[in-house]
């Protein structure tokens, strides 16, 4: 056998080289403004610091407060809220997308108007919504009036304004939903449905049976969305209530807002806390979603 | 198909059912209708108190007092300026990093990618202390290129999530046979990843522009003057200024609705088929 | 024209070794289809071959260079895929010429091979197309064709015939052997299609689980099978197989007990007692009144030229038995199968050949 020349081995290092070519600008991006500032966020949730002056470091001095205050205790409990409301989006996102999938003329327009809350800004469905719940000019206080003779400005009842604020958000997420099932069951195979009609499956077994199984991608989808979106709610709070009234409707990532980001809110370490503890939140799903992720992506 | 076809049921249901279709979207859409319909109603009419009432003429004017009376003509220009840099940095870098993950295989790829798929999914919360002193240090604070950026690092993270999926999805062979013939990855890259990825791009297009445009947390607590403002923030603003004025708040909310339901209605397909990828995919 | 030569190669995806250990010599100009049940490692032998898979140990040598390290398009290679990989956004021509024209090959060279190849492939009138407006026989030539404009020394096909229907596999078969005898070039061959094999190459290589289970021409592989697998694997129908018991009936000669009680004598077995497995093919079986085996036909296959027929003879499996097509059998029929004792082959224990049925 003749010697194996030397020189080519150059090329597989170049080979590995390449990849990470095509990688470098999205990861530094990656690094600057993910993974680095999270680091720096844990950090800054050790320090009492206004943001411009000294950083003092207090160690866990801003967690210990957090758990004696009250307000935490409040968005902690909205935040519950929201995730479980918010889930209601995927069964009635399912309805919305089985009362739709049929074949009728317009169909198509249908579908678009029935998305048309998740094309819109959260800032104007909250707009829209503010302006639905007010007294006096809006629609709502006057259908619950009818209903039980009083009319109840929801946002500025202390019980009712994050269920208010949830109901805003449903709108959208349900319409989000709803396209996810519909795309779902537009790929069903049309032969599976066949086959099940001849098995003499119908209505409710043939949707338990047979064609939700086969929509587990899109619920799968639907769960990630909502869960994630839930947790994340900030646009809606900040736009209808400004976490009011009397902060009953904050939520964490609100409560962190007016503690470190709003005009008057200057203490950066006791908001880099409360967002350290909705990551350790969120970081309890996303990691559960990442590990279904990695099982698909090893059987597929 | 299910549920059954409609038209193989019976007259009386499928009747119910074509009746029952439009008066559904009516009361779906009900508070959108009722936004429209008050941002063209005259002042007078809400003073006295037609709220819910047909407008006693199409008050279209609403709309020139927005612009007159506010600075939303900027807002709507500043929206521009961050949406579209941000829509084509996203997608060309999502482009590059998404080619590498879905056709090399190297040790740390599924890692990188599922961080990335992680990073997607934080609370912006836990960012946003660094960030926003991030353009502070290098003095883009407060200004369209420093949101822009901010806005490009996001998506991209969605975007080559999406770019992955979709170019791993396309015949391996194709690219190996390149790679046969001698044709550089840089090449392969231009002359047949990206032409193939095109119903890719348009679909990332449109979204990304939804997504930019519509965006609210960034745009408040990174920009502050009224040449930077985008318009989520600014019209809520403004909303705080109009206070009871709903007749324009209505006609500012529809305007800033506009541009991304125009896009989505002229880029529906795409727009749908994005949304679904991401369905079958996941 | 270049000789390929592999040695030692092994490959491994993560834990699971998928070649195990592959020495092979193919001479320059010949013609040599790699066979074996789908997931053998053919595909993979080819591409690390053509260097699209890293080779995970031993080496590889083509036309007499080593090329372990070397980049897949400087290996003096052109690869044919299963799918075709045809570009869908590029006409034929463009197609066929994307590789010279990606390393700014001279553009009048470029042409006149994209002519040349098109004429020989019969694609003259389809330059403009693209691959979405081609049928399956089409596509199949220009990906041919994409191969031959590169002028290559070895040529690599994977399965290139598996996604045609049955008449045009006939007719790019002869196609495909006909180029070989016109471009001069080595071809390496990837099929699970014994037939295809048997009919196009001058050396067939049998894969099974990672390793050559034997090397040699169609018809040495089919007379002279060195195990029971390649003698399964190759003719169709397949040959038929059960276990006997062996005794040595002395003179060097070799007394098999058949199913039914009957026994044959059978020279030159190198297994002398205990138990084997009995091969022989469906035509080396003739159907007369009292002969070796006796049973019943269960199936009559008659295709005209011959018929097959099933014959139960109380084994798991029916015995195949290729008659006249004239035959009068008929399901249900008591029939006797008389051996022909040149072509009974014998495989030991451990499905070795102990003696080979090769008619001599
Ligand atoms: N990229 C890969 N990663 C892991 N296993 C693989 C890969 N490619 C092929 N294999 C495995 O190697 C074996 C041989 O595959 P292949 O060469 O494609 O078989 P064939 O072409 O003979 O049908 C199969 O068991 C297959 O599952
Ligand atoms: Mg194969």
């Amino acid at each position: 056998m003749k010697p194996v020349p030397a020189a080519p081995r150059r090329r597989r290092k170049r080979l590995d080289l390449t990849p990470w070519l095509f990688l470098a600008p999205a990861i530094m991006f990656f690094l600057v403004y993910v993974v680095v500032p999270i680091g720096q966020s844990i950090s800054i949730s050790f320090l009492e610091w206004d943001g411009l002056g000294e950083k003092k470091w207090i160690g866990l001095q801003n967690y210990q407060d957090l758990l004696k205050d009250e307000a935490f205790y409040v968005s902690l409990k909205n935040n519950l809220i929201w995730l479980v409301l918010y889930l209601l989006a995927i069964p009635a996102g399912l309805f919305l997308a089985l009362f739709l999938n049929q074949t009728v003329t317009g169909m198509r327009l249908y579908k678009s108007l029935f998305f048309f809350p998740f094309v819109i800004s959260n800032v104007v469905v909250g707009l829209i919504f503010s302006w639905f719940y007010t007294p006096d000019f809006g629609l709502m206080p006057k259908i619950i009036g009818f209903f039980t003779g009083e009319e109840i400005a929801v946002l500025a009842n202390e019980s009712l304004a994050t269920y208010g604020i949830v109901a805003a958000g449903l709108w959208p997420q349900i319409a989000y939903c709803m396209i996810l099932y519909l795309t779902g069951l537009n790929s069903i195979n049309p032969e599976l449905v066949e086959a099940a009609r001849l098995d003499d499956a119908k209505g409710f077994k043939m949707l338990w049976y047979v064609i939700l199984p086969q929509l587990r991608p899109a619920t799968f989808i639907a769960l990630v969305v909502t869960v994630i979106g839930a947790l994340r709610s900030f646009d809606l709070v900040a736009i209808m209530t400004v976490g009011g009234p009397w902060g009953s409707s904050r939520v964490l990532s609100y409560f962190m807002f007016e503690q470190s980001l709003s005009e008057y809110g200057t203490s950066m370490g006791y908001g880099a806390a409360i967002a350290v503890v909705l990551f350790a939140i969120m970081l309890v799903f996303i990691t559960m979603f990442i590990v279904r992720m990695i099982i698909q992506e090893r059987t597929a | 198909m299910f549920p059954t076809p409609i038209e193989r049921t019976q007259p009386r249901t499928r009747f119910a059912y074509k009746v029952f279709l439009p008066i559904a979207l009516i009361l779906w859409l009900l508070p959108l209708l009722g936004v429209a319909l008050t941002s063209v109603k005259p002042a007078a009419d809400l003073d006295s108190g037609n709220y819910f009432g047909a407008p006693s003429r199409i008050a279209i004017e609403n709309y020139w007092l927005v612009f007159k009376n506010s600075n939303i003509g900027y807002y709507f220009w500043n929206s521009i300026k961050v949406t579209v840099p941000s829509v084509l940095v996203s997608i060309g870098l999502s482009l590059l990093a998404g080619f590498a993950l879905a056709t090399y295989s190297f040790r740390s790829n599924l890692i990188i990618f599922f961080m990335i798929v992680a990073g997607n999914y934080v609370p912006y919360q836990i960012l946003a202390i660094p960030v926003r002193d991030l353009p502070i240090n290098i003095n883009l604070y407060d200004t369209t290129l420093g949101l822009a950026l901010t806005h490009i690092a996001f998506q991209t993270g969605f975007c080559t999530l999406f770019m992955r999926n979709f170019i791993k999805a396309l015949p391996n062979a194709l690219i190996e046979s390149a790679r046969v013939e001698g044709v550089s990855e840089w090449r392969i890259f231009c002359y047949i990843v990206v032409p193939l990825v095109r119903p890719a791009i348009a679909a990332l297009s449109v979204l990304i522009f939804t997504f930019v445009w519509n965006e609210y947390f960034w745009a408040t607590i990174m920009s502050q003057s009224v040449d930077v403002r985008p318009v989520t923030a600014g019209i809520n603003e403004l909303s705080g200024e109009w206070k009871a004025r709903w007749e324009l708040i209505s006609a500012a909310s529809i305007l800033t609705a506009a541009p991304p339901v125009l896009m989505f209605f002229l880029m529906q397909k795409h727009f749908i088929a994005g949304l679904a990828l991401g369905a079958t995919k996941g | 024209m270049a000789k390929v030569k592999l040695s030692g190669i092994r490959k491994s995806f993560g834990q699971s070794e998928v070649i195990k250990g592959i020495d092979l010599e193919i001479p320059a100009g010949s013609f040599c289809a790699f066979v074996g049940p789908s997931g053998c490692g053919k595909s993979t032998l080819l591409r690390m071959i053509a260097g699209l898979e890293d080779i995970t140990h031993g080496s590889l040598e083509i036309g007499g260079q080593e090329m372990i390290d070397v980049a897949p398009a400087k290996r003096g290679v052109a690869m044919v895929f299963q799918s075709y990989a045809l570009y869908p956004h590029m006409t034929v021509a463009e197609n066929v010429t994307f590789g010279l024209r990606m390393a700014n090959h001279p553009k009048r060279d470029t042409e006149q091979r994209c002519l040349e190849a098109a004429r020989m492939l019969k694609l003259e009138e389809l330059l403009d197309r693209k691959p979405s407006q081609l049928s399956g026989g089409q596509r199949q030539r220009v990906a041919i064709g994409r191969a031959i404009v590169r002028n290559p020394d070895v040529f690599l096909f994977d399965e290139p015939l598996s996604n045609l229907d049955a008449a045009l596999r006939v007719e790019m078969r002869a196609e495909i052997t006909r180029l070989h005898a016109k471009l001069d070039a080595t071809m390496l061959y990837v099929t699970h299609d014994q037939v295809e094999a048997m009919t196009m190459a001058d050396m067939i290589v049998v894969l099974d689980k990672g390793m050559i289970e034997q090397v040699g021409s169609p018809l040495g592989l089919y007379h002279e099978p060195n195990t029971l697998f390649v003698a399964r694997f190759i003719g169709s129908p397949r040959m038929n197989t059960f276990s006997v018991n062996l005794c040595d009936a002395g003179d060097g000669n070799v007394s098999c007990m058949l199913p039914g009680g009957s026994s044959i004598q059978l020279d030159g077995s190198s297994l002398r007692t205990g138990k084997a497995t009995f091969g022989i093919r469906p035509e080396h079986l003739d159907v007369v009144a009292d002969g070796h085996l006796q049973g019943k036909a269960v199936l009559c296959e008659r295709l005209g030229s011959e018929t097959m027929l099933h014959v139960d003879i109380g084994l798991a499996d029916p015995i195949t038995v290729k008659a006249d097509g004239l035959t009068n059998v008929t399901e249900g029929d008591a029939v006797g199968l008389k051996l022909n004792p040149k072509a009974c082959h014998l495989f030991g224990p451990d499905d070795r050949r102990v003696r080979s049925g090769s008619l001599q």
